[in-house]
Protein backbone atom coordinates (compact mmCIF):
# COMPACT_ATOMS: atom_id res chain seq x y z
CA UNK A 1 0.00 0.00 0.00
CA UNK A 2 0.95 3.08 -1.12
CA UNK A 3 1.28 5.89 2.35
CA UNK A 4 0.03 9.21 1.36
CA UNK A 5 0.86 12.39 3.76
CA UNK A 6 -1.18 14.94 4.27
CA UNK A 7 0.76 17.61 2.91
CA UNK A 8 1.26 15.67 -0.38
CA UNK A 9 -2.51 15.57 -0.85
CA UNK A 10 -3.36 19.46 0.32
CA UNK A 11 0.04 20.12 -2.20
CA UNK A 12 -1.61 18.23 -5.10
CA UNK A 13 -5.05 20.21 -4.27
CA UNK A 14 -3.09 23.54 -4.21
CA UNK A 15 -1.50 22.74 -7.23
CA UNK A 16 -4.54 22.22 -9.35
CA UNK A 17 -6.74 24.76 -7.73
CA UNK A 18 -4.54 27.71 -7.34
CA UNK A 19 -1.75 27.07 -9.59
CA UNK A 20 -3.12 25.96 -13.05
CA UNK A 21 -1.70 22.67 -13.13
CA UNK A 22 -3.57 20.94 -15.84
CA UNK A 23 -2.74 18.51 -18.32
CA UNK A 24 -2.45 20.87 -21.84
CA UNK A 25 -3.19 18.04 -24.06
CA UNK A 26 -4.56 14.15 -24.90
CA UNK A 27 -3.57 13.30 -28.22
CA UNK A 28 -4.21 10.65 -30.20
CA UNK A 29 -2.09 9.87 -32.96
CA UNK A 30 -4.38 7.83 -35.75
CA UNK A 31 -2.25 6.25 -39.35
CA UNK A 32 -3.74 6.75 -42.27
CA UNK A 33 -1.45 3.89 -43.85
CA UNK A 34 -5.13 2.61 -45.07
CA UNK A 35 -6.84 5.50 -46.22
CA UNK A 36 -5.16 5.96 -49.93
CA UNK A 37 -7.44 5.63 -52.89
CA UNK A 38 -6.64 6.32 -56.32
CA UNK A 39 -9.93 8.86 -55.98
CA UNK A 40 -9.31 11.48 -53.56
CA UNK A 41 -12.47 12.14 -53.08
CA UNK A 42 -12.51 8.65 -51.92
CA UNK A 43 -9.37 9.06 -49.79
CA UNK A 44 -10.91 11.44 -47.91
CA UNK A 45 -14.11 10.51 -47.30
CA UNK A 46 -11.98 7.17 -45.71
CA UNK A 47 -9.64 9.58 -43.65
CA UNK A 48 -13.22 11.21 -42.01
CA UNK A 49 -14.58 7.88 -41.33
CA UNK A 50 -11.10 6.56 -39.55
CA UNK A 51 -11.21 9.66 -37.79
CA UNK A 52 -14.44 9.15 -36.26
CA UNK A 53 -13.99 6.17 -35.63
CA UNK A 54 -11.14 5.75 -33.56
CA UNK A 55 -11.51 9.18 -32.15
CA UNK A 56 -14.73 9.14 -31.40
CA UNK A 57 -14.82 8.82 -27.94
CA UNK A 58 -11.76 10.65 -27.17
CA UNK A 59 -13.48 14.02 -25.82
CA UNK A 60 -15.83 11.61 -23.37
CA UNK A 61 -12.99 9.63 -22.18
CA UNK A 62 -10.96 13.19 -21.24
CA UNK A 63 -13.79 14.09 -19.34
CA UNK A 64 -14.13 11.00 -17.66
CA UNK A 65 -10.68 11.34 -16.54
CA UNK A 66 -10.83 14.92 -15.52
CA UNK A 67 -13.37 14.51 -13.04
CA UNK A 68 -12.19 11.05 -11.95
CA UNK A 69 -8.77 12.84 -10.80
CA UNK A 70 -10.02 16.33 -10.89
CA UNK A 71 -7.18 17.22 -13.25
CA UNK A 72 -8.28 19.75 -15.98
CA UNK A 73 -7.62 18.14 -19.34
CA UNK A 74 -7.49 21.55 -21.92
CA UNK A 75 -6.94 20.18 -24.99
CA UNK A 76 -8.69 17.40 -27.01
CA UNK A 77 -6.34 16.78 -29.96
CA UNK A 78 -5.30 14.15 -33.04
CA UNK A 79 -2.41 13.93 -34.95
CA UNK A 80 -2.33 12.43 -38.53
CA UNK A 81 -0.28 10.99 -40.85
CA UNK A 82 1.51 13.34 -42.83
CA UNK A 83 -1.27 14.23 -45.81
CA UNK A 84 1.51 14.46 -48.00
CA UNK A 85 2.13 10.93 -48.18
CA UNK A 86 -1.86 9.62 -47.86
CA UNK A 87 -3.04 11.75 -50.87
CA UNK A 88 -1.33 11.12 -53.94
CA UNK A 89 -1.30 13.46 -57.18
CA UNK A 90 -0.77 16.77 -57.73
CA UNK A 91 -3.40 18.47 -57.49
CA UNK A 92 -3.81 21.33 -54.63
CA UNK A 93 -7.86 20.75 -55.02
CA UNK A 94 -7.36 17.88 -53.76
CA UNK A 95 -5.67 18.27 -50.58
CA UNK A 96 -8.00 20.93 -49.75
CA UNK A 97 -10.99 18.56 -50.01
CA UNK A 98 -8.78 16.75 -47.56
CA UNK A 99 -8.21 19.40 -45.40
CA UNK A 100 -12.10 20.16 -45.22
CA UNK A 101 -12.68 16.25 -44.94
CA UNK A 102 -10.28 16.80 -41.77
CA UNK A 103 -12.16 19.51 -40.30
CA UNK A 104 -15.73 18.07 -40.42
CA UNK A 105 -14.47 15.10 -38.54
CA UNK A 106 -13.07 17.25 -35.95
CA UNK A 107 -15.87 18.90 -35.63
CA UNK A 108 -18.11 15.84 -35.30
CA UNK A 109 -16.03 14.44 -32.59
CA UNK A 110 -15.99 17.60 -30.73
CA UNK A 111 -12.09 18.33 -30.36
CA UNK A 112 -10.00 21.04 -30.44
CA UNK A 113 -7.32 20.20 -33.41
CA UNK A 114 -6.38 18.08 -35.79
CA UNK A 115 -2.65 17.86 -36.92
CA UNK A 116 -0.67 16.38 -39.88
CA UNK A 117 -1.64 18.65 -42.75
CA UNK A 118 2.07 18.34 -43.20
CA UNK A 119 4.98 17.48 -45.21
CA UNK A 120 8.51 15.97 -44.87
CA UNK A 121 10.35 18.54 -47.72
CA UNK A 122 14.19 18.77 -46.10
CA UNK A 123 15.50 16.62 -48.98
CA UNK A 124 13.08 17.39 -51.86
CA UNK A 125 9.70 17.65 -52.97
CA UNK A 126 7.57 14.77 -54.27
CA UNK A 127 4.74 16.17 -56.40
CA UNK A 128 2.30 15.06 -53.54
CA UNK A 129 4.69 17.14 -51.18
CA UNK A 130 4.54 20.38 -53.95
CA UNK A 131 0.93 20.34 -54.01
CA UNK A 132 0.03 20.36 -50.04
CA UNK A 133 2.30 23.03 -50.02
CA UNK A 134 0.67 24.81 -51.96
CA UNK A 135 -2.67 23.86 -51.09
CA UNK A 136 -1.92 25.07 -47.36
CA UNK A 137 -3.24 28.64 -47.66
CA UNK A 138 -6.62 27.63 -48.74
CA UNK A 139 -6.88 24.33 -46.79
CA UNK A 140 -6.19 26.26 -43.23
CA UNK A 141 -8.02 29.79 -44.24
CA UNK A 142 -11.31 27.55 -44.89
CA UNK A 143 -10.72 25.80 -42.24
CA UNK A 144 -11.43 26.44 -38.48
CA UNK A 145 -9.54 23.38 -36.53
CA UNK A 146 -6.93 22.22 -38.83
CA UNK A 147 -3.39 22.50 -38.16
CA UNK A 148 -0.04 22.57 -40.66
CA UNK A 149 3.64 21.90 -40.75
CA UNK A 150 5.81 21.21 -43.20
CA UNK A 151 9.26 19.98 -41.80
CA UNK A 152 12.17 21.52 -44.19
CA UNK A 153 15.66 20.77 -42.48
CA UNK A 154 16.97 18.13 -40.43
CA UNK A 155 20.40 17.46 -38.96
CA UNK A 156 21.09 14.70 -41.41
CA UNK A 157 19.76 16.45 -44.54
CA UNK A 158 20.72 19.58 -43.90
CA UNK A 159 18.08 22.71 -44.88
CA UNK A 160 16.21 22.96 -48.02
CA UNK A 161 16.10 26.60 -48.66
CA UNK A 162 14.13 26.26 -51.76
CA UNK A 163 11.23 24.75 -49.11
CA UNK A 164 12.00 27.70 -47.34
CA UNK A 165 11.79 30.20 -49.73
CA UNK A 166 8.50 28.53 -50.72
CA UNK A 167 6.92 28.26 -46.78
CA UNK A 168 7.77 32.31 -46.72
CA UNK A 169 5.45 32.62 -49.91
CA UNK A 170 2.81 30.26 -47.72
CA UNK A 171 2.85 32.26 -44.67
CA UNK A 172 2.56 35.67 -46.45
CA UNK A 173 -0.29 34.07 -48.72
CA UNK A 174 -2.32 32.91 -45.51
CA UNK A 175 -1.57 35.92 -43.66
CA UNK A 176 -3.81 37.99 -46.06
CA UNK A 177 -6.17 35.43 -46.62
CA UNK A 178 -6.90 35.67 -42.77
CA UNK A 179 -6.26 39.25 -42.87
CA UNK A 180 -10.36 39.43 -41.38
CA UNK A 181 -9.33 37.64 -38.22
CA UNK A 182 -6.17 38.91 -37.69
CA UNK A 183 -3.87 36.39 -39.45
CA UNK A 184 -5.33 33.65 -37.31
CA UNK A 185 -4.22 31.03 -39.72
CA UNK A 186 -0.61 31.62 -39.58
CA UNK A 187 -0.97 30.67 -35.84
CA UNK A 188 -1.86 26.87 -37.23
CA UNK A 189 0.96 26.79 -39.92
CA UNK A 190 4.88 25.31 -38.19
CA UNK A 191 7.92 25.22 -40.29
CA UNK A 192 9.83 22.47 -38.70
CA UNK A 193 13.29 21.54 -38.19
CA UNK A 194 13.74 17.83 -37.19
CA UNK A 195 9.87 17.60 -36.51
CA UNK A 196 9.66 14.94 -33.86
CA UNK A 197 6.82 11.91 -34.64
CA UNK A 198 5.03 11.97 -32.01
CA UNK A 199 4.40 15.81 -30.60
CA UNK A 200 1.02 16.08 -28.97
CA UNK A 201 1.56 19.83 -29.06
CA UNK A 202 -0.59 21.80 -31.87
CA UNK A 203 -0.28 23.30 -34.64
CA UNK A 204 2.68 20.83 -34.88
CA UNK A 205 1.48 17.16 -33.89
CA UNK A 206 1.84 15.20 -36.36
CA UNK A 207 1.71 10.64 -36.47
CA UNK A 208 5.16 9.57 -38.29
CA UNK A 209 6.13 6.43 -39.83
CA UNK A 210 7.66 4.97 -36.98
CA UNK A 211 4.66 5.23 -35.39
CA UNK A 212 2.23 2.45 -34.24
CA UNK A 213 -2.03 2.17 -35.68
CA UNK A 214 -2.82 4.13 -33.15
CA UNK A 215 -1.44 6.02 -29.82
CA UNK A 216 -1.88 8.26 -26.94
CA UNK A 217 0.33 11.39 -26.80
CA UNK A 218 0.23 13.50 -23.41
CA UNK A 219 1.45 17.20 -22.92
CA UNK A 220 1.77 18.37 -19.23
CA UNK A 221 2.04 21.26 -18.30
CA UNK A 222 2.55 23.71 -15.30
CA UNK A 223 4.68 27.06 -15.32
CA UNK A 224 2.52 28.38 -12.81
CA UNK A 225 3.34 25.26 -10.14
CA UNK A 226 7.02 26.20 -11.16
CA UNK A 227 6.75 29.48 -10.69
CA UNK A 228 5.43 29.55 -7.60
CA UNK A 229 8.20 27.23 -6.10
CA UNK A 230 10.81 29.47 -7.48
CA UNK A 231 8.93 32.52 -6.14
CA UNK A 232 8.57 30.76 -2.78
CA UNK A 233 12.89 30.36 -2.75
CA UNK A 234 14.24 33.87 -2.98
CA UNK A 235 17.04 32.91 -1.50
CA UNK A 236 17.71 29.44 -3.12
CA UNK A 237 21.03 29.17 -4.91
CA UNK A 238 21.00 28.04 -8.57
CA UNK A 239 21.88 24.62 -7.64
CA UNK A 240 19.24 24.57 -5.29
CA UNK A 241 16.74 26.05 -7.29
CA UNK A 242 17.42 23.46 -9.89
CA UNK A 243 16.60 20.40 -7.57
CA UNK A 244 13.34 22.53 -6.47
CA UNK A 245 12.27 22.41 -10.57
CA UNK A 246 13.85 19.03 -11.20
CA UNK A 247 10.95 18.00 -8.24
CA UNK A 248 8.39 19.85 -9.23
CA UNK A 249 7.96 18.98 -12.63
CA UNK A 250 8.39 15.59 -11.69
CA UNK A 251 5.31 15.71 -9.63
CA UNK A 252 3.87 17.11 -12.88
CA UNK A 253 4.79 14.82 -15.31
CA UNK A 254 3.32 11.93 -13.08
CA UNK A 255 0.50 13.27 -13.22
CA UNK A 256 0.63 13.32 -16.93
CA UNK A 257 1.83 9.36 -16.86
CA UNK A 258 -1.04 8.34 -14.89
CA UNK A 259 -3.94 10.42 -17.19
CA UNK A 260 -1.78 8.55 -20.65
CA UNK A 261 -1.61 5.23 -19.39
CA UNK A 262 -5.12 5.89 -18.33
CA UNK A 263 -6.75 7.57 -21.20
CA UNK A 264 -4.71 4.62 -23.81
CA UNK A 265 -6.29 1.68 -22.11
CA UNK A 266 -9.77 3.35 -22.23
CA UNK A 267 -9.33 4.36 -25.58
CA UNK A 268 -7.14 0.89 -26.70
CA UNK A 269 -4.23 2.84 -28.09
CA UNK A 270 -0.71 2.11 -27.11
CA UNK A 271 0.30 4.30 -24.85
CA UNK A 272 2.60 7.16 -26.85
CA UNK A 273 4.74 9.35 -24.87
CA UNK A 274 4.52 12.52 -22.44
CA UNK A 275 5.59 15.66 -23.91
CA UNK A 276 7.79 17.16 -20.94
CA UNK A 277 7.03 20.84 -21.81
CA UNK A 278 6.33 23.80 -20.23
CA UNK A 279 3.88 25.58 -22.06
CA UNK A 280 2.26 28.83 -20.98
CA UNK A 281 -0.92 30.22 -21.33
CA UNK A 282 -2.23 33.91 -21.73
CA UNK A 283 -3.79 33.47 -18.33
CA UNK A 284 -2.09 35.33 -15.25
CA UNK A 285 0.61 32.89 -13.54
CA UNK A 286 0.33 30.44 -16.18
CA UNK A 287 3.90 32.02 -17.80
CA UNK A 288 7.43 30.97 -18.63
CA UNK A 289 8.55 34.56 -18.88
CA UNK A 290 6.93 34.90 -15.41
CA UNK A 291 9.30 31.80 -13.75
CA UNK A 292 12.60 33.58 -15.49
CA UNK A 293 11.28 37.03 -13.87
CA UNK A 294 11.06 35.12 -10.34
CA UNK A 295 14.55 33.48 -10.93
CA UNK A 296 15.32 37.22 -10.35
CA UNK A 297 15.11 38.65 -14.00
CA UNK A 298 13.32 42.55 -14.10
CA UNK A 299 11.75 41.47 -17.44
CA UNK A 300 12.33 38.65 -19.29
CA UNK A 301 15.07 39.97 -22.34
CA UNK A 302 17.04 40.97 -19.97
CA UNK A 303 21.01 40.17 -19.99
CA UNK A 304 21.11 36.57 -18.68
CA UNK A 305 18.01 35.49 -20.00
CA UNK A 306 19.07 32.54 -22.18
CA UNK A 307 20.97 31.41 -18.84
CA UNK A 308 18.00 31.42 -17.20
CA UNK A 309 16.50 29.27 -19.62
CA UNK A 310 18.57 27.10 -20.22
CA UNK A 311 18.81 26.27 -16.32
CA UNK A 312 14.85 25.99 -16.01
CA UNK A 313 14.90 23.46 -19.38
CA UNK A 314 17.44 21.33 -18.11
CA UNK A 315 16.11 21.28 -14.96
CA UNK A 316 12.72 20.43 -16.35
CA UNK A 317 13.60 17.55 -18.73
CA UNK A 318 16.43 15.95 -15.65
CA UNK A 319 12.78 15.98 -13.15
CA UNK A 320 10.64 14.30 -15.89
CA UNK A 321 12.63 11.47 -17.40
CA UNK A 322 12.92 10.77 -13.79
CA UNK A 323 9.10 10.01 -13.51
CA UNK A 324 8.30 8.61 -17.28
CA UNK A 325 9.83 6.20 -19.40
CA UNK A 326 8.03 7.30 -21.74
CA UNK A 327 9.29 10.54 -23.06
CA UNK A 328 8.84 12.17 -26.37
CA UNK A 329 7.65 14.92 -28.17
CA UNK A 330 9.07 18.77 -27.83
CA UNK A 331 10.18 17.82 -24.50
CA UNK A 332 11.01 21.36 -23.25
CA UNK A 333 10.23 24.64 -22.41
CA UNK A 334 7.90 26.68 -24.68
CA UNK A 335 8.77 30.11 -25.42
CA UNK A 336 5.64 31.51 -27.90
CA UNK A 337 5.41 35.15 -27.63
CA UNK A 338 1.36 35.68 -28.30
CA UNK A 339 0.39 32.91 -25.77
CA UNK A 340 2.65 34.05 -22.49
CA UNK A 341 1.28 37.75 -21.30
CA UNK A 342 4.67 38.31 -19.70
CA UNK A 343 6.61 37.78 -22.65
CA UNK A 344 4.35 39.81 -25.32
CA UNK A 345 4.43 42.53 -22.43
CA UNK A 346 8.72 42.31 -22.71
CA UNK A 347 8.22 42.39 -26.61
CA UNK A 348 6.04 45.54 -26.45
CA UNK A 349 8.31 47.28 -23.96
CA UNK A 350 11.43 46.77 -26.20
CA UNK A 351 13.29 44.58 -23.75
CA UNK A 352 12.20 41.20 -25.88
CA UNK A 353 13.90 41.38 -29.35
CA UNK A 354 13.47 38.67 -31.68
CA UNK A 355 17.43 38.66 -31.66
CA UNK A 356 17.17 37.13 -27.98
CA UNK A 357 14.30 35.12 -28.78
CA UNK A 358 16.56 33.97 -31.36
CA UNK A 359 19.30 33.26 -28.98
CA UNK A 360 17.04 31.60 -25.94
CA UNK A 361 15.45 29.23 -28.81
CA UNK A 362 19.43 27.70 -28.81
CA UNK A 363 18.67 26.40 -25.56
CA UNK A 364 15.24 25.30 -25.27
CA UNK A 365 12.44 24.82 -27.52
CA UNK A 366 10.72 25.43 -30.03
CA UNK A 367 12.03 28.33 -31.95
CA UNK A 368 10.61 31.75 -33.13
CA UNK A 369 6.62 30.87 -31.65
CA UNK A 370 4.01 33.01 -32.38
CA UNK A 371 6.31 35.98 -33.27
CA UNK A 372 4.05 38.66 -35.03
CA UNK A 373 6.14 40.73 -37.55
CA UNK A 374 4.94 43.68 -39.53
CA UNK A 375 2.26 42.43 -43.07
CA UNK A 376 4.43 44.07 -45.53
CA UNK A 377 7.82 42.34 -44.11
CA UNK A 378 9.48 41.29 -47.25
CA UNK A 379 9.21 37.52 -47.98
CA UNK A 380 13.19 37.12 -48.71
CA UNK A 381 13.39 38.40 -45.01
CA UNK A 382 10.64 35.97 -43.63
CA UNK A 383 12.53 33.39 -45.75
CA UNK A 384 15.83 34.48 -43.81
CA UNK A 385 13.86 34.28 -40.15
CA UNK A 386 13.14 30.85 -40.86
CA UNK A 387 16.37 29.63 -42.27
CA UNK A 388 18.36 31.07 -39.26
CA UNK A 389 15.91 28.88 -36.56
CA UNK A 390 16.48 26.14 -38.80
CA UNK A 391 20.26 26.54 -38.64
CA UNK A 392 20.21 26.10 -34.92
CA UNK A 393 17.98 22.95 -34.81
CA UNK A 394 20.08 21.74 -37.49
CA UNK A 395 23.62 22.31 -36.07
CA UNK A 396 22.50 21.50 -32.65
CA UNK A 397 20.96 18.22 -33.44
CA UNK A 398 17.61 19.42 -31.84
CA UNK A 399 13.77 20.04 -32.75
CA UNK A 400 13.15 23.98 -34.10
CA UNK A 401 10.05 25.70 -35.15
CA UNK A 402 9.26 28.84 -36.76
CA UNK A 403 5.42 30.06 -36.44
CA UNK A 404 5.76 33.83 -37.70
CA UNK A 405 2.47 36.01 -38.28
CA UNK A 406 2.78 38.87 -40.33
CA UNK A 407 0.43 41.28 -39.22
CA UNK A 408 -1.65 42.25 -42.67
CA UNK A 409 -1.87 46.16 -43.12
CA UNK A 410 -0.30 46.39 -39.67
CA UNK A 411 3.09 48.00 -38.64
CA UNK A 412 5.70 48.00 -35.41
CA UNK A 413 4.03 48.50 -32.33
CA UNK A 414 0.11 47.29 -33.20
CA UNK A 415 -1.25 44.69 -31.19
CA UNK A 416 -2.74 41.84 -32.93
CA UNK A 417 -5.11 39.60 -30.69
CA UNK A 418 -5.60 35.98 -31.93
CA UNK A 419 -7.84 34.82 -29.21
CA UNK A 420 -8.08 32.47 -26.84
CA UNK A 421 -5.12 29.98 -26.17
CA UNK A 422 -3.22 31.50 -29.00
CA UNK A 423 -3.24 35.42 -27.07
CA UNK A 424 -1.74 38.73 -28.05
CA UNK A 425 1.38 40.22 -28.94
CA UNK A 426 2.91 43.35 -30.12
CA UNK A 427 4.06 43.62 -34.04
CA UNK A 428 8.34 43.34 -33.47
CA UNK A 429 10.88 44.87 -35.41
CA UNK A 430 12.75 43.08 -37.63
CA UNK A 431 16.20 44.10 -39.56
CA UNK A 432 15.49 45.97 -42.55
CA UNK A 433 19.13 44.94 -44.04
CA UNK A 434 18.08 43.01 -46.88
CA UNK A 435 19.19 38.82 -48.24
CA UNK A 436 17.97 38.43 -51.53
CA UNK A 437 21.58 37.78 -53.48
CA UNK A 438 21.79 34.91 -50.22
CA UNK A 439 18.35 33.30 -50.69
CA UNK A 440 18.18 33.45 -54.49
CA UNK A 441 21.46 31.09 -54.69
CA UNK A 442 18.74 28.22 -53.93
CA UNK A 443 19.10 24.39 -53.47
CA UNK A 444 20.10 23.26 -50.12
CA UNK A 445 22.68 23.93 -46.70
CA UNK A 446 24.36 20.55 -46.07
CA UNK A 447 24.04 18.59 -43.77
CA UNK A 448 26.37 19.22 -40.62
CA UNK A 449 29.51 17.86 -39.51
CA UNK A 450 28.30 15.78 -36.00
CA UNK A 451 31.83 15.86 -34.37
CA UNK A 452 34.53 18.87 -33.27
CA UNK A 453 31.35 20.55 -31.87
CA UNK A 454 32.61 23.37 -30.70
CA UNK B 1 -15.70 -2.68 -6.92
CA UNK B 2 -14.60 -0.55 -3.98
CA UNK B 3 -13.50 2.95 -4.85
CA UNK B 4 -11.48 5.03 -2.67
CA UNK B 5 -11.63 9.27 -3.07
CA UNK B 6 -9.92 11.63 -1.04
CA UNK B 7 -12.13 14.56 -0.09
CA UNK B 8 -10.57 17.98 0.69
CA UNK B 9 -12.03 20.57 2.33
CA UNK B 10 -10.77 24.16 2.70
CA UNK B 11 -12.49 27.42 4.25
CA UNK B 12 -13.01 29.82 7.06
CA UNK B 13 -13.68 27.73 9.83
CA UNK B 14 -17.18 27.70 11.85
CA UNK B 15 -19.33 25.13 13.60
CA UNK B 16 -20.58 21.70 12.43
CA UNK B 17 -18.30 21.95 9.02
CA UNK B 18 -17.32 18.52 9.32
CA UNK B 19 -20.78 17.21 10.32
CA UNK B 20 -22.24 18.82 7.59
CA UNK B 21 -19.87 17.21 4.98
CA UNK B 22 -20.00 13.68 6.61
CA UNK B 23 -23.75 13.84 6.38
CA UNK B 24 -24.06 14.53 2.58
CA UNK B 25 -20.83 11.55 2.40
CA UNK B 26 -23.39 9.16 4.24
CA UNK B 27 -26.61 10.09 2.11
CA UNK B 28 -24.59 8.86 -0.93
CA UNK B 29 -24.05 5.26 0.64
CA UNK B 30 -20.39 6.14 1.10
CA UNK B 31 -17.84 5.43 3.99
CA UNK B 32 -15.32 7.48 5.89
CA UNK B 33 -12.57 5.77 6.17
CA UNK B 34 -9.88 7.81 7.70
CA UNK B 35 -10.37 11.67 8.56
CA UNK B 36 -7.99 14.67 9.58
CA UNK B 37 -8.80 18.11 10.32
CA UNK B 38 -7.39 21.43 11.40
CA UNK B 39 -8.16 24.73 12.33
CA UNK B 40 -5.49 27.47 11.90
CA UNK B 41 -6.06 31.18 12.06
CA UNK B 42 -9.35 30.42 11.42
CA UNK B 43 -8.97 28.19 8.27
CA UNK B 44 -10.60 24.94 8.29
CA UNK B 45 -8.54 22.45 6.65
CA UNK B 46 -10.30 18.74 6.43
CA UNK B 47 -8.89 15.49 4.69
CA UNK B 48 -11.15 12.29 4.55
CA UNK B 49 -10.51 9.32 2.82
CA UNK B 50 -14.31 7.90 1.02
CA UNK B 51 -15.05 4.32 -0.05
CA UNK B 52 -18.28 3.60 -1.37
CA UNK B 53 -19.21 0.43 -3.83
CA UNK B 54 -19.64 1.47 -7.29
CA UNK B 55 -23.06 -0.08 -7.40
CA UNK B 56 -24.18 2.28 -4.67
CA UNK B 57 -23.47 5.63 -5.65
CA UNK B 58 -20.99 7.15 -8.32
CA UNK B 59 -18.05 9.70 -8.31
CA UNK B 60 -20.16 11.91 -10.30
CA UNK B 61 -22.97 11.95 -7.68
CA UNK B 62 -21.31 12.12 -4.78
CA UNK B 63 -19.20 14.98 -6.28
CA UNK B 64 -21.93 17.01 -7.42
CA UNK B 65 -23.34 17.03 -3.86
CA UNK B 66 -20.36 17.21 -2.01
CA UNK B 67 -19.70 20.87 -3.88
CA UNK B 68 -23.34 21.72 -3.37
CA UNK B 69 -22.83 21.49 0.50
CA UNK B 70 -19.51 23.23 -0.04
CA UNK B 71 -21.15 26.32 -1.34
CA UNK B 72 -23.89 26.27 1.41
CA UNK B 73 -21.49 26.40 3.79
CA UNK B 74 -18.26 28.47 2.56
CA UNK B 75 -15.95 25.18 2.17
CA UNK B 76 -13.86 24.83 -1.11
CA UNK B 77 -14.43 21.22 -1.64
CA UNK B 78 -12.47 18.42 -3.43
CA UNK B 79 -13.08 14.93 -4.52
CA UNK B 80 -10.38 13.02 -6.44
CA UNK B 81 -9.70 9.41 -6.89
CA UNK B 82 -6.75 8.16 -4.57
CA UNK B 83 -4.72 7.20 -7.47
CA UNK B 84 -3.62 10.95 -8.29
CA UNK B 85 -2.11 11.28 -4.97
CA UNK B 86 -0.46 8.19 -4.96
CA UNK B 87 1.10 8.17 -8.48
CA UNK B 88 2.04 12.13 -8.12
CA UNK B 89 4.66 11.88 -5.55
CA UNK B 90 6.30 8.34 -5.98
CA UNK B 91 7.60 5.74 -8.74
Amino acid sequence: MVFITEQEILETVAMIRSENLDVRAVTMGISLADCSERDPHRTAERIHAKIVQRAGRLVRVAGEIEEKYGIPIVNKRVSLTPIAQVVGGDDPAAYVEVAHALDAAAEEIGIDFVGGFSAMVQKGFTRGDAALIEAIPEAISSTQRVCSSVNVASTRAGINMDAVVRMADVIKALSKLTAANDCIGCAKLVVFCNVPEDNPFMAGALHGSGEPEVSVNVAISGPGVVRNVVEHHPEASLIELADLIKRTTFKITRVGELVAREASQMLHAQMGIIDLSLAPTPAVGDSIAEILESMGLEQVGAPGTTAALAMLNDAVKKGGTMATSSTGGLSGAFIPVSEDAAMAKAAADGVLSIEKLEAMTAVCSLGLDMIVVPGDIPNNSLAGMIADVMAIGMINSKTTGARIIPAYGKKVGDWVTLGGLFGEAPVMAVSQAGNDAFLRRGGRIPAPLQSLTN
Amino acid sequence: MRTTVIVTALGPDSHGLLAQVATTIAEHDANVDDVSQTVANGMFTMIMFVSFEETETTMSSLKAALEATGARIGLQISVQHENIFKFMHRI
